[in-house]
């Protein structure tokens, strides 16, 4: 799909759009026909507690993630993150540009796609931001609103959206608006939780990203997190013991690259990581005897093993000399 | 002046120390694997395993068989797909309509197709995809 950059239209304009939309538009399922492919899901659903910020200006995606970073626990106003988010030239925000703010805001980002990873989040509790396009394919109007719930009874979804918080939209409506958007959605989390959609690989993912953000604590919190879930998780455990080598906590990176090498004790990476932490305190001779055990696994990153081999030989040399 | 003077050796102690610190720190070492390898390498994994499991539903089975192509070697020609291929063809299997993310749907017809012109093309039977290496 092409990004588009985002800018709320008029309001007038998209009622017009929206009529016209709504007359072409095919048959649809209704909100409680799709349910029932969902199990579990309550027949209504109104998130408590989400803050609204009216939508002017061309700000919805600033006015959209204000909205989730203060339901997610700190203090936002759309004002403190347009600079973040929006881009002038193009009077809109970019998708890439919500989720890089919500990363470095220390917040778990995590795009989602289709209708029943949305209505399994509702349920869960978690606010959704939705990217509409309220004209037509070929005459695009984009919007992010943010949904907060949905009732089966009236067939509508709920969402705080231009001027009004808590609007409920028709279904059918809704989903002719966010298909044209290739049903993208983004739920924002505290670190530390899960969003209910998610797995394993999907999750670690978005971990990765707040990693990448430079925001080790954080990234640490998601990867504990991810633990708590999925046991013995690889990638969890290495992001783990990575944040908290960028933290300079050296005995808690070892801890977790050697449950890592413990649980999944033919991954390499495992015993290469430890080997350069144990390296890092002096301990030359277990280094040494985990770094042989990466080079033995080998594969396709055997070199980048030897190369640690070496370097801790060379560093246990110069320090006898 | 004097007091700028007097300040300049404890503001180079200070810059020293923070250069030394932010030496130390600041870049992970080279030759430790990074997250972003790992989780690369286990979406390569998922992509193997996925094909793998393609190749065992009966549609599929019976249309190679049909080419005279047995399911053990169709799996062993997967398997000595470099990873880039690999992604190629995960990323084709993504934009199948009920083939894709979900498995447990029906696989379409397209999908067999795809799948079974995938193995002949590696087998060198066939040549559709530009994306598989011939061998010769």
């Amino acid at each position: 799909m092409p990004v588009p950059a985002i800018s709320c239209g008029k309001t007038g304009a998209i009622f017009l759009v929206l009529f016209v939309t709504l007359a072409l538009g095919c048959a649809h399922l209704s909100l409680e026909q799709y349910c029932f492919s969902v199990s579990g899901l309550p027949r209504s659903m109104e998130i408590p507690g989400v803050p609204f910020y009216s939508q002017q200006d061309h700000l919805c995606g600033p006015a959209a993630m204000a909205m989730l970073l203060q339901w997610s626990g700190e203090n936002f106003s759309p004002r403190d993150i347009v600079s973040e988010i929006f881009t002038p030239s193009r009077q809109g925000s970019l998708q890439s540009d919500l989720i890089a703010a919500a990363r470095r805001h220390k917040r778990l980002a995590y795009p989602l796609q289709g209708l029943e990873p949305m209505l399994t989040e509702l349920a869960a509790g978690h606010p959704v931001i939705v990217l509409q396009n309220l004209g037509l394919r070929w005459f695009p109007r984009w919007h992010y609103s943010v949904s907060t719930g949905y009732d089966m009874a009236e067939d509508v979804i709920i969402l705080h959206s231009g001027e009004e918080a808590g609007r409920h939209m028709d279904w059918t409506l809704f989903v002719r608006t966010w298909r044209r958007a290739d049903y993208w959605g983004l739920v924002v989390l505290p670190t530390g939780q899960i969003p209910a959609s998610a797995d394993e690989h999907s999750y670690l993912k978005a971990a990765l990203g707040i990693e990448q953000a430079e925001q080790w604590e954080a990234a640490a919190r998601a990867y504990s997190a991810a633990l708590d879930r999925w046991q013995s998780s690889l990638g969890a455990l290495m992001g783990l013991g990575n944040c908290r080598y960028r933290m300079g906590d050296l005995f808690g990176a070892e801890q977790a690259f050697r449950h890592a090498a413990k649980d999944n004790p033919d991954s390499g990476a495992a015993f290469n990581n430890l080997a350069h932490v144990l390296a890092e305190h002096g301990r030359y001779a277990e280094a040494l005897e985990m770094a042989g055990r990466a080079v033995a696994i080998g594969g396709t990153r055997k070199h980048l093993y030897l190369q640690t081999l070496q370097e801790i030989q060379a560093v246990e040399q110069s320090g006898s000399d | 002046m004097n007091f700028l003077q007097s300040m300049r050796k404890p503001v180079a102690a200070l810059v020293i120390l923070a250069i030394a610190f932010s030496i130390s720190w600041a870049p992970a070492h080279a030759a430790m694997v990074s997250t972003d390898e790992i989780l690369k390498q286990n979406q390569r994994d998922c992509d193997r395993e996925r094909l793998h499991m393609l190749l065992d539903r009966s549609e599929v089975r019976v249309q190679l068989e049909a080419w005279g192509v047995n399911s053990e070697e169709a799996k062993a020609r997967i398997d000595s797909l470099t990873d880039q291929e690999i992604a190629e063809i995960a990323a084709q299997l993504e934009q199948m309509p009920a083939g894709g993310s979900a498995l447990g749907t029906l696989v379409g017809a397209a999908l067999i197709v795809f799948i079974v012109l995938l193995i002949t093309d590696i087998l060198g039977v066939t040549d559709v995809f530009s994306f598989v290496k011939k061998g010769k």
